[in-house]
């Protein structure tokens, strides 16, 4: 007996032993090895899905890369009264180096750079030319426009002094696969990166159908070279991608401005007048705006007096601030599953309504028809023969609170309190953590 | 094997033949000194001799036949002074005295067990004694301040929460830190599994009174059997058995009181007006300044209006803050009432061929802080039946269930304590409502969007819940085979289940802490975790020649860990009657995930003891884990330590008051594997969807060179004892140095990723430590006995590739220790105009730092201002005892270490960031030039000063009075009378005094959301601890 419990303890101890160490070999369940994540056409689309959300976190274009630099241009229109400590030094214009919201734009801005080169990097794997076009496009549509809310929030505007030798950021073209010494990568010039921001935009554009549900389409790229050509003062390109996408006649205001800015608690879908936004759904996705400006959530963002006087009487636009528990704020972003606006079609008639102006053309309508439009659908009056002033001053009010109104300053060449538009402290510092990783990154002038 | 058998046979009868011839036979009977009661289970051998020997029996009585030429007999047992008596023609009859400090107590050590005198590791021990009856949740808590070089420190004062456990400090910056925990044998799950941002603690489900001792492994010798798993230290954890005699019936209950150990002070209303007044004007100053208005006026103007609507709204929409006539002292609304009472019931007993130890316990606790509270059943059987003379097999069967109601983490406006932000002026109950200030807004029906200050946390007492329930199974069943004289098999088989459920429901009046939803919202998640243990190994004991003493120990260990999660959320509930996802209309989230790690293992070590005085071990582990890439999954951990007991050398045998003199070393390698279960891939996941259609991305950049952490660790030390063994001392110093860190990288952004894991950079520790015992005075009624634990660990990166990792102002950087403060240094206020002033501490050319000073934040650099990690630790322990009254008081202490009272920079800000109430201090601040102050100016949202520097930094020492006990035990003459055991009353009081310098609520402190490796001491609006005074009874029949 005792004889073969000794046998059977041995036996089973060494049984134990080697039947194990296959049981070494465990897999995990969330997630797959890199190298077989991008094997078919399925595969790339769906990695193509998830630099989307990258791209929409709310650290970038789920709102903050727009949210910050308006607190950062504010002209006393808005009062900041939160928490968010990094928030608050953005909108005192005190941004220490290190301060984590702008390392964040930064961080996932990048991810979401190499989320979509690595899909750029397995076109080969999609089966026809069709789909091939359509991802390179959409990939090439959200690298444009990173590289652009990056370049001008990190770097020198495009106006200000030489930006063939003004340093911009980074660009990065390749999916990164091990970290290597040609990670330490230096600066481009803020030329370069508008000029690949150009390439990828103009790319995309030709390459993109003209639908494709909520994803980026020919017209979106044609709408943010629209915005970049404006910023970079190129108004002849400017006018003419507006107007492109203005001919396209796929899409149309929305009667009123309140339908622009649906309050619902539900979830909702993009409208008319949406050219693109970033999808949030009760389920994924978050709207950066509605956090801040909205009392619903935390409400750290209310509207001034200031602001306020700036309307006309009868403006519809007035009519969407409203009053909560004696602040107000604004109604834009009363959705918690509201979709981001990232490029509506009001934009496109004001940016081509300026160019015409500033060039003396009428491609595709007069300044004052494209004005009209806009100043119709809230309620005013056309202006007959209307002034640049005129536009711009409709084209901030319109597009208040969505992201435009530093990138304005610069461009105009204003000012933010006594600030002069070109000062440094308008620029975000590069982050901290990237310069102490990165020897060959410079720092910004002031920080 | 039969023929094997049958020679030993013969051979045995052989032997009993010869000693027949040459024995005597020497009988007696043993008592307990302290109220002369039988002792049954003493072990008697003869000296020199540890195969042979016997064990008392019930009645205390025993016979043994010894060889002739034996002259002494030693007596031992557990928790009783090892006694050694000369064979005379008489019965032997002696009493033995209860000692805490034995040398020749049973230590448990990795897969066996030791007698303390010949351990050349470094082993802590704390018994039952210790841990009993201490009002605490988990038994971590019970430890504080009663093992040298175990540094132990509850997050906060919220119940069932994170306790940070650091053996001679911290051996890894990326990597897990806390030790290994060993629960008879068995691995234990301590996998936080938590999903609200503040960490719970999986041992919190073990009942204090079922353990016997914990040992906790200090050096590599004593824990380089546990391998990869040994850097961080070992606890091991034994819980109780029976003993063979008359059954025991144990009974113990204890209620009492707790509250807070301290308080923070904060304005009163008019104190707060004020502040807020001068905040205007100065904000004003500021907006001229910048050009915002065309004149001073206009922009003070302008803020003063602002300021004085702000009033007018938290003061519920009335001027009543005008006259300060609504005081509202909002940090006492933090804290409830809290009871405590636990009940203990257990049976204990046995037979010579079966032991028994059963109990139960029901813990109910109530948090100090508003809706925390902590309940726990859980019941244990261990039984061990001898089957054969060769062979016993046994089962330790625990199951528990805990319930933990539980509140947000430190960083959330809902957590009880953040309510100090809310002004003083806004009344607790809205008098335009009549209901709790922020439930209500007439204007719209749903609750106010901006009113009070913050969201309420009282509207989270009163209208959510979140609560984690978790029901643990820890169980393994083991055989102990006799195959020959000295040669044992063993072969357990353990499991720890682990099943918990989180629900929460946040109910309408909580929406504007709810995302803004209308109709309450709701959480479900469930974990499950199977983890599977089984070890198998042989012992052979044998001594040879009278002077040779030999120990072997060699077996395998398997471990299999899984996990499963399934979670949901939901929103919109047709009341806050119902709160189960069941009734919500729209499903938010649901997710399931799986994870899972496995060990293998090999171990063996050996003891080797030469004339009593020269002793030796080596060990080794060779571990294989799932963990690591396939080239690296293999590590070898070898040990090996020696000690020399020099008072049993001739040279000293004349020295009277020398009774014991050890010197020790040991040295050896341990890893650590605390790291995700994959971290070695390059992994694309799924949790990416967009717009409701699934999406991947890459998470993690692969390194398929990943490995263990390696700690090469020394330790040399002495133990003594002198005066009759009245004073014993224990010295031990400590080199442990760890290479090849499992460092989180930071990389550059660019590349997609922000971090990858790599074996980078060392970090040393070294340190001493010290534990003497004292019995001070032994008299016939009176006894009065010491013991003080002292330990000193310094903490230094050496290396880490010249990177600096740590997110807030906590920092892991070269030639500092782990978490080291960096920030500005701040330098008051400007007394020209009230901005914050910060040193600039430039590095000049001439290699000095630039102590002028900037208003400006960037221009001044960081530098060193305090350290997270205390310069010592202590403990000191009194006991007297005066027949049946018992004294026993524990004293503890941390001392060197710094705070960040990160809260600071909302709560002592001038006024300078939000309409958060203040502490006192502030009202200091800065108002007209040439005023020189450490508070700068108050400018509403101007944030001046308020960023991270030396402002928020203060000293972290203190010393408690940890516990106190006093109790009162029922003299024989009555227990007869009343035909009961043993009564003891007692009243104890826990966390009774704290003495400290630090401003903030409790210096044993850290946010709990933030905690980390880095990350340590700072304190967020973080609960202070518990102070408790109980009432109880211990009844034995």
């Amino acid at each position: 007996m005792k004889n073969n419990f000794l046998y059977m303890a041995i036996i089973g101890g060494l049984v134990i032993a080697a039947g194990c160490d296959k049981k070494l070999d465990t897999v995990p369940k969330q997630s797959i090895d890199e190298l077989n994540a991008l094997k078919t056409a399925s595969d790339v689309q769906v990695a193509l899905i998830g630099t989307y959300a990258d791209f929409g976190g709310v650290d970038s274009y789920g709102g903050r890369i727009f949210l910050n630099q308006d607190l950062l241009g504010d002209n006393n229109e808005l009062t900041w009264t939160g928490t968010f400590a990094g928030m608050t030094q953005i909108k005192n214009k005190a941004i220490p180096k290190d301060n984590g919201f702008v390392a964040n734009t930064w961080l996932v801005s990048y991810r979401a750079i190499n989320d979509l080169n690595n899909v750029l990097s397995a076109l080969d794997v999609l089966p026809t030319q069709a789909v091939k076009d359509r991802t390179e496009g959409e990939a090439k549509f959200i690298r444009g426009s990173l590289f652009f809310d990056l370049v001008r929030s990190f770097a020198k505007a495009y106006n200000d002094g030489t930006p063939a030798s003004n340093p911009g950021v980074p660009i990065v073209t390749t999916p990164t696969r091990g970290i290597t010494e040609a990670d330490q990568r230096p600066r481009n010039t803020v030329a370069e990166v508008y000029t690949q921001v150009i390439q990828d935009l103009t790319d995309a554009e030709a390459k993109l159908p003209t639908t494709n549900g909520f994803f980026a389409t020919k017209n979106a790229a044609a709408a943010m070279l629209a915005r970049v050509s404006l910023q970079k003062g190129d108004y002849a390109n400017a006018r003419d991608a507006a107007n492109r996408v203005i001919a396209s006649a796929i899409y149309s205001l929305r009667p009123t401005y309140a339908q622009v800015f649906p309050a619902s608690a539900a979830q909702v879908v993009n409208h008319s007048e949406d050219i693109f936004a970033i999808q949030v759904t009760t389920a994924q996705g978050a709207n950066g705006f509605h956090q801040f400006y909205s009392p619903q959530s935390r409400g750290d963002i209310s509207i001034k007096a200031a602001h306020l006087a700036l309307y006309e009487a009868g403006d519809a636009r007035r009519n969407l601030f409203f009053v909560s528990g004696g602040s107000t704020f604004t109604g834009k972003y009363e959705s918690r599953y509201g979709n981001v606006h990232i490029l509506r079609l009001a934009e496109m008639y004001l940016i081509r309504a300026e160019a015409n102006q500033r060039l003396g053309t009428s491609i595709g309508a007069t300044p004052e028809q494209d004005l009209t439009r806009i100043r119709q659908r809230v309620g005013l009056p056309a202006i007959i023969g209307p002034t640049l002033n005129d536009i711009l001053k409709e084209r901030k009010l319109e597009l208040m609170f969505e992201g435009h109104t530093l990138h304005d300053i610069k461009r105009l060449q204003g000012t933010v309190g006594l600030l002069p538009w070109n000062d440094k402290t308008l620029i975000y510092p590069i982050p901290q953590r990237e310069r102490n990783v990165n020897s060959n990154l410079t720092q910004n002038e002031g920080y | 094997m039969r023929k094997l058998k049958l020679l030993m046979l013969i051979g045995s009868l052989f032997s009993i033949q010869l000693l027949f011839a040459q024995t005597k036979t020497v009988s007696g009977k043993i008592t307990d000194a302290k109220d002369g009661s039988p002792l049954a289970g003493v072990s008697v051998k003869p000296k020199g001799n540890v195969t042979a020997g016997t064990t008392t029996g019930l009645d205390g009585s025993f016979n043994l036949s010894v060889d002739a030429k034996t002259k002494v007999l030693v007596f031992s047992s557990i928790g009783y002074s090892e006694k050694e008596v000369t064979i005379s023609d008489k019965e032997i009859v002696i009493s033995m005295v209860q000692s805490d400090n034995s040398l020749s107590e049973v230590v448990v050590v990795g897969y066996g067990t030791k007698i303390k005198r010949d351990i050349t590791g470094s082993v802590s021990r704390v018994g039952a004694k210790e841990l009993a009856n201490t009002p605490v949740t988990s038994f971590e808590n019970a430890l504080q301040g009663r093992a040298a070089g175990v540094f132990i420190e509850q997050q906060n004062g919220k119940v069932g929460q994170g306790i940070k456990v650091r053996v001679r400090g911290s051996a890894s910056v990326s990597a897990g830190s806390e030790p290994l925990y060993v629960l008879d044998g068995i691995p234990l799950i301590t996998t936080n599994l938590s999903s609200n941002g503040a960490t719970t603690n999986p041992l919190a489900d073990i009942n204090p009174n079922d353990i016997e001792s914990i040992e906790i492994l200090k050096d590599a010798s004593s824990a380089a059997i546990y391998g990869s798993r040994g850097s961080n230290g070992v606890v091991l954890i034994s819980t109780k058995k029976g003993k063979a005699g008359k059954s025991k019936i144990e009974f113990g209950y204890f209620t009492g009181t707790q509250k807070p150990t301290r308080k923070m002070e904060f304005m009163n209303s008019e104190e707060y007006v004020q502040l807020f007044r001068l905040a205007a004007i100065g904000a004003g100053r500021q907006d001229f300044l910048r050009g915002l208005y065309p004149t001073l006026q206009a922009a003070i103007d302008a803020n003063v209006l602002f300021v004085e609507s702000r009033m007018t709204r938290y003061s519920a929409g009335n001027t009543d803050w005008q006259t300060y006539k609504v005081n509202t002292d909002w940090q006492a609304l933090a804290f409830q009432d809290a009871p405590i009472s636990q009940y203990d019931l257990n049976f204990s007993g046995g037979n010579d061929k079966t032991i028994f130890f059963m109990a139960g316990q029901y813990l109910d606790q109530k948090g100090i802080m508003v809706r925390n509270g902590f309940k726990r059943y859980s019941g244990r059987l261990n039984l061990e039946n001898k089957v054969r003379d060769w062979l016993s097999v046994g089962m330790n069967m625990n199951f528990a269930r805990s319930l933990n109601s539980r509140i947000s983490n430190d960083n959330a406006f809902s957590t009880p304590l953040q309510i100090t932000a809310l002004s003083p002026i806004t009344p607790a109950i809205d008098p335009r409502t009549g209901q709790t200030s922020g439930a209500l807004d007439n204007a719209t029906g749903l609750p106010n969007t901006n009113y009070p200050v913050y969201y309420n946390p009282i509207l989270s007492l009163e209208n959510a819940s979140y609560g984690t329930a978790v029901n643990r199974t820890i169980g393994n069943v083991f055989a102990n085979v006799t195959l020959m004289k000295g040669l044992t098999f063993r072969s357990e088989f353990g499991i720890d289940q682990l099943n918990q459920n989180e629900e929460s429901y946040n109910g309408r009046k909580t929406r504007r802490n709810n995302g803004g939803a209308t109709f309450g919202t709701g959480f479900f998640t469930a974990d499950q975790i199977i983890n599977v243990n089984t070890n198998n190994f042989f012992r052979y004991v044998t001594s040879f020649k009278g002077a040779h003493d030999l120990e072997a120990v060699a077996g395998t260990s398997y471990q299999n860990y899984k996990s499963y999660n399934s979670t949901g959320t939901a929103r919109d509930f047709p009341s806050d009657a119902f709160t189960k996802l069941v009734s919500a209309s729209t499903k938010t989230d649901a997710s399931s995930s799986e994870t899972q790690f496995t060990f293998l293992s090999y171990f063996a070590r050996a003891n080797y003891k030469f004339n009593n005085k020269y002793l030796f071990s080596i060990s080794g582990r060779y571990d294989g884990s799932s963990r690591f890439g396939k080239n690296n999954r293999y590590g070898f951990f070898p040990a090996a330590s020696a000690g020399w007991i020099l008072s049993e050398e001739k040279f000293l045998s004349n020295v009277k008051w020398l009774n014991f003199l050890k010197l020790k070393a040991s040295y050896g390698q341990t890893g650590n594997a605390e790291i995700g279960n994959f971290a070695s891939r390059g992994l694309y996941s799924g949790d990416a969807a967009y717009g409701g259609q699934p999406g991947t991305r890459p998470t993690q950049i692969p390194n398929p060179d990943l490995t263990w952490e390696n700690t090469t660790s020394s330790d040399i030390g002495v133990e003594f004892s002198i005066l009759n063994s009245r004073i014993t001392v224990e010295v031990d110093y400590y080199q442990r140095k760890t290479k090849d860190l499992l460092l989180s990288v930071e990389v550059p952004g660019t590349s997609g990723f922000a971090t990858q894991l790599r074996n980078i950079g060392k970090l040393d520790n070294k340190g001493f430590e010290f534990t003497i015992n004292s019995e001070n005075f032994v008299g016939k009624n009176f006894r009065w006995s010491s013991s003080i634990n002292f330990a000193a660990n310094k903490n230094k990166i050496k290396d880490l590739k010249g990177q600096v990792l740590g997110g807030g102002v906590n920092k892991a950087k070269e030639g500092y220790a782990l978490g080291t403060f960096f920030a500005r240094e701040f330098a008051g206020a400007d007394p020209a105009n009230g901005d914050a002033l910060y040193i600039k501490n430039t590095l000049l050319p001439d290699g000095k730092r630039d102590r002028s000073t900037t208003n400006n934040y960037n221009l001044a650099e960081d530098v060193e201002i305090g350290n997270p990690n205390p310069d010592f630790i202590y403990g000191f322990r009194n006991n007297f005892s005066y027949k049946g009254i018992d004294l026993d008081v524990l004293l503890q202490g941390v001392a060197g270490n710094d705070i960040y009272l990160a809260g600071g920079q909302y709560f002592a800000a001038s006024g300078s960031n939000g309409f958060d109430n203040q502490t006192r201090d502030q009202l200091k601040a800065w108002q007209k030039p040439g005023d020189i102050t450490n508070i700068p100016e108050a400018r509403t949202f101007y944030a001046n000063g308020v960023n991270a520097s030396t402002r928020y930094i203060t000293k972290g020492s203190y010393l408690r009075v940890k516990s106190a006990t006093l109790s009162y035990s029922l003299p024989k003459s009555i227990l007869n009378k009343i035909k009961v055991d043993r009564v003891k009353i007692y009243v104890r009081g826990q966390n009774l005094f704290t003495f400290t310098d630090y401003i903030g609520w409790d210096p044993e402190v850290n946010a709990d959301f933030s905690a980390s490796n880095i990350s340590q001491g700072n304190d967020f609006y973080s609960a202070p601890q518990i102070k408790a005074l109980i009432f109880g009874i211990n009844i034995g029949l």
